[in-house]
């Protein structure tokens, strides 16, 4: 098995580290931070993570250093930093290692984005179910801020950073990030209309930027290594870095695995994550989160980056690849991931909203053997009804797996529509609100 | 009154925001941390805290799930119920509880010791099936495991069984 | 408003090139050529949420149909709002709305009128592809007025959206969140609110309608008419629907009347008054000391022969009248036609005379107007509003609007004189907008405008031209303010210098500053002395004359302005003219083909106090009910009682009209024809709605059936011939366009003033009222501050001052007749501070006494967190028991009666 050097992953893999401020400086915590206050121009930060080719961790991979740019100029009030630890996409757990390992690690980062767009705040909204990656940041926070990294001043260097921890409360959607800034400002988490963008209407209406833990907990190491480090490592130019997979499902291994963007999903599967967890061969591969399309057998030597997941129909998202092993029903793991949608929906968009509960029903029904050969046809209008007609990326999202399924599984629709018993009395239940 | 016996810390939270509403989020913690779940008296007082009215406030509540506008039983476990964690047997954890508890999800005992729930996604794909059981997550739960779960926190009221800082690869496949 | 821009951008939309103002929204541009894109979220009034997502369109260059409702247009941009893609878009977005829906349209209120039935007609095959089960929600219960039907609803958050936006009220919560989302108020509380009915009128379907006509009618059943509200000064635009002779709702189109088709409760709710089982039927006629049912023609007769026996007897001047503003302006200015001709006598008044007057005398003596030299349109577009004594919501709700709207949408500076206090509540509160508020004692908002103009005058912020204009002026009034202290004036307002300070300059340092005054000051004592210093306050930072800035006194009935301009008041001639204007007097007299009275007219108080002292003989009443306005020390009955004749017109058998000797039933507005004039100026039709109650008349009708009878033939054929009379004295009146015409100050009326009108009173016009500072809550027991803080302790209750005043829920002499409202509020409670609630130890519901030497009166408690420390708030139309409290004095200039506040003790019982 291939071994590459890994970068976030690194210090909580070595024995003993605790993630307390002193092991992070142990290994050369903060000195990026030290580097770069002061000494090195605003604008030149940015420079810099643009040249590296960083691009989101959160799931719509936009480039970091182009997205800070996008900030007015000219402006001289106040501006915020969003680190967005909602982590909420089945499939993905990334965020939630990085926060309970080594919280330093991304608070430096969180620093150094502050420092590069000139926000003098930052809020990290971390989701609410993550009571103890809350109080470890929590704890982090306050030896950052006894240690002067953090808070009024930091370092003597006149640069003011103050960092605060919002817990959500539960919904998913306010991982979508100007959602996220309407939780952050007390209200329902409804993502807002765009245009304006964050970066010139965000918190408070404020110029803004929301980031990914992991985006961020890469910027200490851009800063120390360089730029050009950076780039070299992945599949550049368009996905350099390593990203950190999340490998769920029917796998040997389970669990967050650090390397270069650019391997296989073979190798990932079969070398890292040790293979599929009994005899049973691989039947589907979910790519990236719940929102990204699946995939088949087929797809193994799809590269893991951006571009070529795209190309191959599906998305890189967040990051998290589930693994399906032969037997598993395909159209109940489309309704698992359907039943999350509707849940989770704001129920600002018409067609997001009342398509995740129309989808929803009618997967019930054929599951439950009262489908009908029409239904197949109604899924794919709805899911193409829904495309690209509402506010957010949600709606994209929540069609992706009742649309790959039926295009790779129709026989099992179709199966179980066959079963269906004509006269089949099976009750329609309503989608449940817990 | 969460003013009263909370003054320092409500002080404390308002003034991380510029905006006062912002603090809405973590007040309601306060209050559901206080009382288990978010009271009607709660709402009112925070909205009076916050210059906002109590629809405001009501209507924040009902959006996030976690908030409970009900008396819950003393432990609360939400057994994640969404595909990753379907896939490795979510579903047969939560036909343990439902025997061992003698409810389904959405009910609570009548001891009012155990309300039992099904939650979406709580981002431990890797180490499921898993459950949260108040702040806590207990992960790779199998049927022996939920027995001494329940058995510690009926006598202890926690147990050792809860999850500690997230589980590195390494140690996968190790049980505890 | 406040950035108005002549910016233009050129787009096409289905290939027809069009020019719009930039910043206009896509939606707005198509629909200006006259194509409607389906729409639900999206409304004019509120901003773009695009939550529907109805409203796609094509625009060129774009990757994604776009959302009309929250596209601004650009420069060059190709929009097609009806290709296949996008009618395929429209038909399954439509297909989803329609998904949860059900299909109840027979059994809705909305059907015939509800945007989603349209929109489906026009898109939608007839079955629904949707065989799964429809949400439902359980029913509950949402409020006595308002009712939701959640199952219907779409999520278009337009009630929601209001309620915030708009009204600022925001009591409605979505809760939940998805397909299950509910519009619920606050738990399972019913819904407690300021019931505008803004959410029913702004639902696109039957999600939230009114319960008082639910399931009485079909849209297309309904006869519509199109008048004015008579609950209040700001004079909404309204369609009454009726079915037969039966008011069946009320509502207002976006964008119609002034108001733009908003309403508050009065206007929505209150209609029912006028058809109140209660009304008079027919004539009544003192027979035995009996009022009984009497024909027309012998009431008339025996009004016309006492008439003519008592003035062969007395002369003229031993009648008097007295007229409501609630009256058409061909009413009012028919009975003063009748008063002056006929019966031959000056000696009427009316209800402006309660406050009104004060504001008109002001402008008149100052500038020159009898009307505000602003708009409703200036007040959006202000940069500064100073709103002085007025809790405008509840007064002038809509005109409060306008102010919410220049401050909220356009960020005004808002700078508020009020006795309540910022408090988040189910019934807005101005001040909650307010950048500089100061609280301070009802009858002390005067010594706040003083503190504003020491701090203009010492801050140097007069205006330059003034100075050289006038240095006298300036000088005079600099110098009786440096007389007082900041000291002292900072004890007697509990303002301190600096706040005042940034005030003054805030209002200084804007281009258009309106200043809104109320019947807190209008009717309390000093009101013609504050409202002339206002004035001072213009000239003095140069904006008397400026566009968009001036004074404005809000008006309190609906027709008191038209009251002024028709003449019903002592001091006026119709113009409104002053009684001793010759060339007025000449042209009238003129007109009418008759000499007017000489001899000077007799305002409300003159008139009850010349009754009581035996010289009035006769009075007619139309409207008014002085006993049951006024205090009782203002001894109204016993004025009454020495009538030989008393006439009232009216619709009920009031307080007043149970002593007189002939009661005439009047029509209501509901069944008459005329016009208002609104307290901006503006005059509107007013239209009836249904027919004459029983045998009631209008009023002019009787009076002008009377004078045919007394030998004075004063005959019309309908109200749009009087208004052709009233044209020729008054030119331009009733032919004004959709926003009045503001008049300009006379020039010369303000050189005077400077010069030296001023002069006479400025000493004592700039002087502190009162003494002590706001808070004057003290226990009645001198000793006491222990007492103070424990509640159960203070035995002897505490001193406050009580003030009766308007609530949002009943206003002018109807609303307690109407049962929406009366749903609302049927009773009055003693609003008190919470604080003060302590200190006595009661709690919602409390039975109080209130005690001072005039009388003593019992009633229940609601803690109010708006109503300061040491005042007490009751509600003047359930005020029967309280004006027994109230003390009356007389303005002596204007000679408006003060009787709303009163020093009391309170305790517990
Ligand atoms: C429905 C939805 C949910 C999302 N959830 C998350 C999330 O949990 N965490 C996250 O970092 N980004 C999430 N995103 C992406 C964010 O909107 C945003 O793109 C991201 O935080 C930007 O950070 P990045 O540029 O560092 O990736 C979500 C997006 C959508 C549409
Ligand atoms: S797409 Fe769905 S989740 Fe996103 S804003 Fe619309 S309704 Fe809400
Ligand atoms: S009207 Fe545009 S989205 Fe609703």
């Amino acid at each position: 098995m291939p071994t590459y050097e890994k970068i976030l992953l690194k210090n909580m893999e070595m024995p003993g580290y605790t993630g307390l401020l002193a092991d992070y400086e142990r290994v050369g915590g903060y000195q990026a931070l030290r580097k770069v206050l002061g000494k090195i121009a605003p604008a030149d930060v940015t420079a810099m993570v643009t040249k590296s080719g960083l691009r989101g961790r959160g799931g719509a991979g936009f480039p970091t250093g182009v997205k800070w740019g996008f900030l007015p100029k000219d402006y001289t009030g106040p501006k915020y930093l969003c680190c967005n630890a909602d982590e909420s996409e089945p499939g993905t757990f990334k965020d939630r290692q990085l926060i309970e390992r080594d919280p330093h690690q991304m608070l430096e980062g969180i620093a150094i984005a502050c420092y590069a767009i000139g926000a003098e705040t930052a809020y990290i909204y971390i989701r609410g179910e993550f009571s103890l990656g809350a109080r470890i940041l929590e704890r982090a926070l306050a030896e950052a801020r006894a240690a002067g990294y953090v808070g009024t001043n930091v370092l003597r260097t006149g640069v003011n950073i103050d960092i605060w921890l919002h817990r959500g409360a539960g919904a998913y959607i306010c991982g979508e990030e100007t959602a996220l800034l309407e939780s952050l400002e007390g209200k329902r988490g409804l993502p807002r209309v765009k245009p304006p963008f964050p970066a010139t209407h965000g918190l408070y209406s404020k110029p803004t930027v929301v980031n990914n833990v992991e985006t961020l907990a890469n910027l200490p190491y851009i800063v120390n290594r360089g730029p050009e480090w950076f780039a070299s490592i992945g599949s550049p130019p368009k996905s350099t870095g390593t990203r950190v997979f999340c490998v769920s499902g029917h796998i040997k291994r389970p669990g967050n695995y650090e390397v270069p963007m650019g391997i296989t999903f073979r190798e990932l599967i079969f070398e890292h994550a040790g293979g599929m967890r009994s005899q049973k061969p691989l039947k589907a591969i979910i790519p990236g989160g719940a929102s990204a399309a699946f995939f088949t057998p087929q797809h193994l030597d799809v590269k893991l980056d951006f571009e070529s997941v795209a190309q191959a129909g599906s998305m890189l998202g967040s990051g998290g690849v589930t693994v399906m092993e032969e037997g598993t029903s395909m159209v109940w793991a489309a309704l698992r991931l359907m039943e999350f949608f509707y849940h989770e929906s704001c129920g600002k968009c018409s067609p997001c909203r009342e398509g995740s509960s129309w989808l929803v029903q009618t997967l019930r029904r054929i599951i439950n053997r009262r489908g009908r050969m029409e239904d197949l046809e109604t899924l794919t209008d709805l899911c193409k009804n829904i495309a690209g007609r509402t506010v957010c990326a949600f709606g994209d999202a929540e069609i992706a797996p009742v649309l790959s399924t039926l295009q790779y599984w129709r026989d099992e629709y179709e199966e179980l529509i066959r079963a269906a018993e004509p006269s089949g009395a099976a009750e329609l239940v309503m989608p449940a609100r817990h | 009154m969460l003013r009263e016996k909370y003054k320092d810390e409500i002080e404390q939270i308002l003034s991380r925001y510029p905006v006062r509403r912002s603090a809405l989020l973590p007040l309601l913690w306060l209050a559901q941390t206080e009382e288990e779940y978010v009271t009607e008296a709660a709402m009112k007082e925070i909205a009076g805290i916050l210059r906002i009215t109590p629809p405001q406030v009501y209507e924040v509540v009902t959006f996030y799930t976690m908030f409970n506008l009900r008396p819950v039983g003393k432990f609360h476990i939400q057994v994640c119920k969404s595909l990753m964690c379907g896939l490795v047997g979510s579903d047969v954890l939560l036909g343990w509880l439902q025997a061992r508890l003698g409810i389904s999800p959405g009910q609570t005992t009548p001891d009012r010791l155990f309300t039992l729930s099904t939650v979406e996604c709580l981002a431990s794909c890797g180490t499921g099936p898993m459950m949260q059981i108040n702040d806590e997550y207990y992960e790779r739960v199998t049927e022996e495991r939920v027995d001494r779960i329940l058995a510690d926190l009926k006598r202890d009221g926690t147990s050792p069984l809860k999850s500690g800082p997230f589980i590195l690869p390494q140690l996968a496949g190790s049980e505890k | 408003m406040a950035t108005t821009t002549t910016e233009t951008v050129r787009l096409t939309i289905d290939g027809v090139p069009v020019t719009v103002p930039k910043g206009t929204l896509v939606i707005e541009a198509a629909r200006q050529m006259g194509v409607m894109i389906p729409h639900f979220c999206y409304h004019p009034k509120l901003k773009p949420d695009a939550n529907c997502r109805m409203c796609l369109v094509e625009i060129e260059r774009m990757p994604k149909l776009q959302t009309s409702c929250s596209t601004p247009v650009a420069e060059g941009m190709v929009v097609h709002t009806a290709t296949t893609v996008v009618n395929e878009a429209h038909k399954s977005v439509l297909e989803f709305i329609l998904a949860n829906h059900p299909l109840d349209c027979p059994v809705c209120d909305q059907g015939g009128r509800c945007d989603l039935q349209d929109f489906s007609h026009e898109y939608t095959p007839t079955t629904s592809r949707f065989l799964e089960v429809k949400r439902v929600f359980p029913k509950e219960y949402f409020s006595a007025l308002i009712e939701t039907q959640m199952n219907r609803c779409v999520q278009c958050l337009r009630c929601v959206r209001y309620c915030d936006e708009v009204m600022d009220v925001k009591a409605l919560a979505p809760s939940g969140r998805g397909t299950m989302t509910e519009i619920k108020h606050f738990t399972t509380h019913q819904l407690d609110c300021e019931f505008c009915g803004g959410c029913v009128q702004i639902c696109p379907v039957g999600a939230i309608t009114s319960r008082l006509d639910l399931y009485e009618f079909r849209p297309w059943m309904l006869k519509r008419a199109d008048t004015v509200c008579t609950y209040c000064g700001d004079g909404c635009h309204i369609t009454i629907q009726t079915k037969g002779n039966d008011l069946i709702e009320v509502n207002s189109a976006h964008g119609a009347g002034r108001n733009n088709g908003d309403l508050c409760a009065r206007g929505f709710f209150g209609y029912h008054a006028t058809t109140h089982p209660d009304r008079l039927q027919s004539p009544l006629l003192r027979r035995n000391g009996e009022l009984v049912p009497a024909t027309w023609e012998e009431a008339l007769e025996f009004v016309a022969e006492t008439c003519i026996a008592l003035k062969l007897k007395h002369g003229p001047d031993a009648f008097a009248g007295l007229i409501a503003s609630r009256c058409t302006n061909e009413d009012l200015y028919v009975f003063q036609k009748f008063m002056r001709l006929v019966i031959g006598t000056n000696r009427i008044d009316g209800s402006a005379r309660y406050g009104h007057i004060n504001g008109v005398r002001a402008l008149r003596r100052v500038q020159g107007t009898h009307r505000w030299t602003v708009a409703f349109e200036d007040i959006v577009g202000a940069e500064v509003l100073l709103l002085v004594g007025t809790n405008i919501t509840e007064t002038n709700p809509i005109t409060g609007l306008k102010v919410k709207e220049a401050v909220k949408k356009y960020n005004a500076t808002l700078l508020t004189i009020e006795a309540l206090v910022p408090a988040i509540g189910t019934i807005s509160n101005i001040a909650n907008l307010s950048a500089h508020h100061f609280s301070v004692h009802p009858e002390r908002f005067g010594n706040v405008v003083l503190g504003l103009i020491k701090a203009v005058v010492e801050g140097g912020l007069v205006a330059q031209t003034l100075t050289q204009r006038a240095p006298a002026y300036v000088e005079a009034i600099s110098q009786t303010l440096r007389a007082i202290p900041w000291e002292t004036l900072e004890s007697v307002t509990g303002a301190t210098s600096q706040a005042l300070m940034e005030a003054a300059r805030a209002f200084v340092a804007a281009r258009r500053a309106v200043v809104l005054v109320g019947q807190g000051v209008l009717r309390t004592p000093g009101g013609f002395g504050v409202a002339t210093n206002l004035l001072d306050l213009l000239l003095l930072t140069g904006k008397h004359d400026r566009p968009g800035c001036g004074l404005a006194p809000l008006a309190e009935e609906n027709n008191d302005q038209g009251a002024v301009e028709m003449g019903a008041l002592a001091e006026f001639l119709p113009g409104p003219s002053d009684l001793d204007d010759r060339a007025a007097r000449e042209r009238l007299a003129g007109l009418w083909k008759e000499e007017l009275p000489q001899r000077p007219g007799a305002t409300l108080m003159q008139i009850l106090g010349d009754a009581r002292a035996g010289n009035v003989k006769a009075l007619f009443v139309v409207g008014e009910n002085p006993i049951g306005s006024l205090p009782r020390a203002a001894q109204a009955k016993e004025a009454l009682e020495r009538l030989e004749l008393l006439v009232c017109q009216e619709l009920f058998l009031t307080d007043t009209a149970r002593l007189a000797h002939v009661v005439l039933p009047a029509c209501s507005y509901a069944e008459k024809d005329g016009t208002f004039t609104n307290t901006e100026g503006h005059v509107q039709a007013v239209r009836h709605a249904i027919d004459p109650i029983g045998e009631s008349r209008p009023d002019w009708e009787i009076l002008s059936a009377l004078s045919v009878l007394m030998g004075y033939p004063i005959e019309y054929g309908d109200a749009k011939e009087i208004l052709k009379e009233i044209r020729n004295l008054i030119p331009g009146y009733g032919l004004l366009g959709p926003a009045p015409a503001t008049p300009r100050s006379d020039e010369a009326v303000v050189e005077r003033y400077l010069r030296e009108g001023y002069a006479e009173d400025v000493g004592a016009r700039y002087q502190l009222t009162g003494a002590g500072s706001f808070d004057m809550a003290q226990p009645a027991t001198s000793s006491a501050e222990s007492d103070r803080r424990d509640a159960g302790k203070v035995k002897d209750g505490l001193q406050l001052t009580l003030v009766v005043g308007q609530t949002l829920f009943h206003s002018g002499k109807l609303s307690t007749r109407a049962k929406g409202l009366m749903e609302v509020q049927n009773a009055g409670s003693l609003g008190l501070n919470p604080s003060d609630a302590d200190r006595i130890g009661v709690t919602d519901g409390d039975r109080v006494r209130l005690v001072n030497q005039a009388g003593e009166m019992t009633t229940s408690v609601r803690r109010l967190d708006r109503v300061p420390e040491g005042m007490a708030v009751f509600p003047e139309h359930f005020d029967e028991e309280a004006r027994r409290l109230l003390t009356v004095s007389v303005d002596p200039v204007t000679q408006v009666p003060y009787c709303k506040s009163a020093k009391v003790r309170i305790e517990r019982l």
